[in-house]
């Protein structure tokens, strides 16, 4: 890996892991099951932008679309299924409070 | 041609979905009750026509390779097996015929991301098979859409995809320092590279992101919640193979062919088994439900496979690969005995039980078989692999290590027989008078598994020599 590489890829490191902040951020802190979601997809776009990078500095441009696409089409169907137990969880409850889960302990 | 074990079932669950209506829908049991036995056939007799032959023009159609060993066939026999189970229990618990199909779609669906997890080359196949198996285990916890189990699924798709995002992230660093996702080219660019934090850092956050997914102590939160709420067929899924495939397996796998095995690791790994073993046992000492401390149990047991492993010996190992087997088996066992109580009483309550066994006596019987191999009693298949695991920890001087593992046996007695003494023995309790045996199929589905733990233990050697002795020469590769 060269200096201008590896440069970029530095960057590129930087505002990966201020997304990655942003997303551990988000989901701590929040009690909605909604922004939990959010919070995940920005974890996900983050490591997303992550192999991008990696592919790209690594010489592997073309592997790297492959890489990626399959990652947005596996990501889609994990967001549609936590989506569709939010939905159900919403009509059990009429409400998206995480606090509100708290049924299976012990 | 392993690739078929991938492609025949795929085609399978597509003419089922998309052709014929009604009439393919009720072959659908059978075809996977075919698609499983053809599976546990080829597992058992591995022969080399079948697994080294490569159909030429099919995987390059598809661009898929696999790769076959030892490990990999002790996977997809326990795969097979725990499928063709779950498979049974659903034919009686779920009585709609459309819901019965969809859930049969997603076992099959299921089963495919488990057999690729098990033959993958490549960091990238194993992430996409981690994800398919994660998203069928997902839909299937969450099937009835009750409240309990939309939380337990909710828990379990939050944390496993951090997890996920955990492992990408390593994979991520893995293609930086080597260029390549496959296998052999990561292992040898990881021997010769120079920048030792980055490969420091990309392994640790691979095998947390697999703790998590295999729910070992410090990330263990989700899984009693997701097997205790799941239905019962599910649970048997879940608790018998997915989480063993998709976490201790690819542990060893990634272990054994991606980084290369490390004494630094290996204490890690015995460090986080002995505090599974024992976090697992006492806390399923407390526990009123039946499911919730089959799942503090299988924490536990998991403990055991990873202490194996982690000492690095060759005896260890195959210990562990061995403890992977009989756990998925006798684990198995005992799910289906909470399957077949919770259908007949309608409750996991095991305050609100007592004396089932006079009731149902198959049933009890082999509750008491799955309990005594889960504890270790001779000549019972679960005795041989704990014999070997805390030999190979005794032998490589790991005193603590080996004493935890044996005092570990004593408690797994315990909540094992109180669980028993409270469910089956004694006095039957009040509102139980009319309670029948399980439906037949749940009676053949415990029937089975009794007897491959009765059978594995006591032609000890035959299993041993012919399946878990080539593991091996994986090892020494």
């Amino acid at each position: 890996m060269n200096e201008l590489y590896w440069r970029i890829f530095l960057n590129f490191s930087f505002f990966i892991i201020m997304l990655f902040i942003a997303g551990f951020y988000c989901i701590l802190v929040t009690r909605n099951l909604i922004r939990v979601m959010i919070g995940l997809e920005l974890l996900i776009k983050a490591v997303t932008l992550f192999l991008v990078v990696a592919c790209y500095v690594s010489g592997q441009a073309a592997l790297g679309q492959a890489l990626i696409i399959t990652l947005i089409v596996m990501e889609v169907v994990m967001i549609a299924v936590l989506a569709g137990v939010v939905l159900s969880i919403y009509r059990h409850n009429n409400s998206l409070d995480a606090r509100r889960l708290r049924e299976l302990k012990g | 041609m392993p690739s078929l074990l991938i492609l025949m079932p795929l085609a399978g669950i597509m003419i089922l979905n998309f052709a014929f209506g009604r009439t393919m829908k009720r072959s659908a049991f059978w075809f996977a009750v075919v698609l499983f036995l053809i599976q546990i056939i080829l597992a058992i007799f591995h022969h080399p026509v079948f697994w080294s032959n490569e159909l030429e023009m099919v995987d390059r159609f598809f661009n898929v390779s696999f790769s076959m060993d030892y490990i990999s066939f002790i996977a997809l026999l326990s795969i097979g097996i725990v499928s063709l189970v779950s498979l049974l229990v659903a034919r009686c618990s779920i009585d709609n015929e459309e819901d019965r199909f969809n859930f049969i779609n997603l076992l099959v669906i299921a089963s495919i991301g488990m057999s690729g997890i098990v033959m993958v080359k490549d960091v990238f196949s194993l992430y996409v098979f981690l994800e398919i198996t994660a998203a069928a285990s997902f839909i299937l916890i969450a099937f009835w859409r009750k409240r309990r189990a939309l939380e337990g699924a909710f828990k379990y798709i939050l944390l496993s995809a951090i997890a996920t995002i955990m492992m990408l992230t390593a994979i991520a660093l893995l293609i930086v320092l080597a260029g390549d996702p496959s296998f052999s080219v990561i292992k040898s660019a990881l021997g010769r590279s120079s920048s030792s934090f980055m490969v420091t850092l990309a392994v640790g956050i691979f095998i947390c992101g697999l703790f998590i997914k295999g729910g070992l102590v410090p990330f263990h939160g989700w899984l009693p919640d997701a097997y205790s709420s799941a239905p019962a067929p599910v649970a048997i899924l879940l608790a018998g193979i997915v989480t063993k495939v998709v976490g201790i397996y690819t542990i060893m796998r990634v272990m054994i062919s991606l980084f290369g095995f490390s004494a630094s690791m290996g204490r890690v790994f015995m460090f986080i088994g002995a505090l599974s073993i024992l976090v697992g046992a006492f806390a399923a000492l407390g526990q009123r439900d039946f499911k919730r401390m089959l799942a503090y149990s299988s924490i536990s047991q998991i403990g055991y496979i990873l202490l194996g492993f982690g000492t690095g010996t060759t005896i260890g190992i195959l210990g562990a690969v061995f403890h992977f087997f009989n756990h998925a088996i006798f684990k198995s066992l005992l799910f289906v005995n909470s399957a077949a109580v919770e259908d007949s009483v309608g409750t996991t309550d095991m305050d609100k039980m007592g004396g089932l066994a006079s009731r149902m006596p198959i049933t009890g019987a082999t509750s008491v078989i799955a309990l005594l191999s889960a504890c270790g009693i001779p000549p019972l298949a679960g005795f041989w692999s704990k014999l070997i695991i805390i030999l190979a920890l005794w032998k490589s001087g790991h005193v603590a290590y080996t004493l935890i593992a044996v005092f570990a046996s004593v408690l797994t007695l315990a909540y094992l027989l109180s669980m028993q003494r409270r469910t089956f023995f004694g006095k039957l309790a009040d509102g139980l008078e009319d309670i029948k045996e399980a439906h037949t199929r749940i009676r053949v589905a415990s029937i089975i598994l009794a007897a491959i733990t009765v059978l594995v233990g006591v032609f000890f050697p035959l299993m041993f020599d012919n399946f878990i002795l080539p593991v091996k020469d994986i090892l020494l590769r």
